[in-house]
């Protein structure tokens, strides 16, 4: 007969490498003996040598064990075919699962590359990530809006579109992240158009027609107009966009034309 | 018949007033000097003074001879004001050995209490900013940054020593030389390393007020051509399909923009 705990020595058995997943310093220090430890979180609190950084936390638990795993496998901490253990907290504040993970490339969805391999700055994605998602949460006076949020290669995205109206924010200094711009971004959303987000963090445009040539572009069937020209743009140029949808309420993220990122806003 | 307490009458009468009036003088001085004490060390509580010079190193070493930085001033103050008094006291009793003596010391003591205050207000200035610049280069992982927060220390020090010297009429001409020749070399390097990026940074400042070019725009910089995709304070950037070209702010505003108008 098994008993309870080997059970868990059977999930931790012969693992290359343990994942902990925000853990607090008291508990990092148990781990002192263990070799191959990699910490996943919004910010490295425990000075922890190998480290994962977390740019949105991300609700899914699946999401956020396979962020961290192409994080790890991006700086060659794991490879394919090694077996993780990855420990973190699920319900409460402290440690309180224990999951099994094989590594291989087929995990490699892309969303780790979304974030730090984008050729705008990883903060200024996180950044509108947060503005789409609390939009998407809050909507416009109660009522649910749609958004289209284009960051990064601003330039080229520039010349690839066509103003709608007067740009709001010409000769403006206006960057995400600054502590006035949910609200503008918000009524600006009642717009139609794209907002153009400059590589490091610069809104340098609302209420653009965007023109990309949408050959080839392979988006999931029954998304709009928005989506289809969100996904398009990043194929011409190296853009990554991010689009709250009015519809259904999902803030996806789309980088070479795929759809990358899909994140349900009532979740954050 | 003469008592006991006649005599000690007959005593009294013998000093002349004049000396009473001194040792009541000085005995209001040592009254005076203690409130000095109290208020001034009330004051420096109050201005967090006290909180201020917490952890520089002059604190710890008085802390190590048992007293504390609030302390030497307090005590400094009481005895300048009970000096006073012995001096009042002194006058009001007309003493009449020494008096020119007593006229020099008079004029020098004050000197000699400005002297130390200076000198103990700079060597914590001094500790303070030693610890707040290596608080700021923390984050800069170089080993020999260690300098600059000495370098900073030493300079207040050696001006708050300049200035004590010269409370006390030491002639300090050759040391102000020294300071004149170590601020006029420090404005002159600063000034050379960073013509660069102040000429950069105003340049900068214009071009993000006016804005004759915004990202998006096909632009041609002292020979290069690309499109802009960014322009920060220093820098501006454009580019071609295969080139990235990083231009200092400054070569924009020398060489000129020429805008290329496709539509």
């Amino acid at each position: 007969m098994t008993s309870l705990s080997d059970i868990l020595t059977d999930i931790v058995a012969d693992v290359d490498a343990v994942f902990l997943f925000g853990p607090n310093g008291s508990f990092y220090e148990q781990f002192d003996e263990i070799q191959d430890v990699v910490v996943i979180g919004a910010e490295n609190t425990v000075e922890a040598e190998t480290f994962v950084e977390l740019p949105i936390p991300f609700a899914d638990i699946k999401d956020r064990i396979k962020f961290g795993i192409e994080g790890a496998m991006d700086d060659d901490l794991v490879g394919e075919g090694d077996v993780v253990a990855c420990i973190g907290s699920l319900f409460s504040d402290d440690a309180d699962f224990a999951s099994r993970v094989r590594v291989d490339e087929t995990m490699r969805s892309g969303i780790y590359e979304l974030f730090t391999n984008s050729r705008a700055d990883p903060a200024v994605i996180s950044d509108v990530f947060d503005v789409a998602l609390e939009l998407g949460r809050k909507g416009q006076k109660g009522k649910p809006v749609g958004a289209l949020f284009v960051v990064g290669d601003a330039g080229k995205v520039m010349n690839k579109s066509r103003p709608l109206s007067y740009n709001p924010f010409e000769k403006s200094h206006v960057h995400v992240g600054d502590p006035i711009v949910n609200v503008m971004l918000k009524e600006f959303s009642r717009l139609d158009g794209a907002f153009v987000i400059s590589d490091s963090g610069k809104i340098v445009s609302a209420y653009r027609y965007l023109e990309p040539s949408a050959e080839g572009v392979d988006i999931p069937k029954g998304l709009g107009a928005r989506h289809m020209a969100g996904g398009a743009i990043t194929r011409d140029t190296n853009a990554t966009s991010i689009v709250l949808s009015e519809s259904d309420g999902l803030v996806r993220a789309f980088k070479g034309g795929k759809l990358i990122l899909e994140l349900d806003p009532e979740e954050y | 018949m003469i008592g006991p307490l006649q005599s000690l009458e007959r005593a009294f009468s013998a000093v002349s007033p004049r000396i009473w009036l001194a040792i009541v003088v000085l005995a209001v001085g040592v009254v005076v000097a203690y409130l000095v004490a109290g208020i001034t060390s009330r004051l420096l509580d109050r201005l967090g003074v006290v909180e201020t010079i917490e952890g520089t190193s002059f604190e710890r070493t008085t802390n190590e001879f048992g007293t504390s930085t609030a302390r030497i001033i307090t005590q400094l103050s009481a005895l300048f004001t009970f000096l006073i008094a012995v001096f009042v006291a002194i006058t009001v009793a007309e003493l009449r050995f020494g008096d020119l003596f007593w006229s020099a010391v008079a004029v020098f003591v004050p000197q000699l209490f400005a002297a130390l205050v200076i000198l103990v207000v700079g060597v914590v200035i001094a500790d303070k900013v030693e610890l707040v610049v290596s608080e700021r280069l923390r984050g800069i992982k170089l080993p020999d940054i260690g300098l600059l927060p000495l370098v900073a220390k030493y300079s207040v020090l050696f001006v708050a020593v300049l200035i004590a010297l010269s409370q006390i009429g030491v002639a300090v001409l050759a040391l102000i030389v020294l300071l004149g020749a170590y601020a006029f070399a420090l404005i002159v390097f600063t000034a050379l390393a960073t013509q660069d990026i102040l000429a950069s940074g105003t340049a900068g400042v214009y071009l993000l007020l006016t804005q004759p070019y915004s990202i998006g725009d096909e632009i041609k910089v002292g020979g290069q051509q690309g499109i802009v995709q960014e322009v920060d304070l220093l820098v501006t950037r454009i580019e071609t399909d295969s080139e990235e070209y990083i231009i200092p702010n400054r070569t924009v505003l020398k060489d000129g923009i020429v805008r290329i108008r496709n539509r």
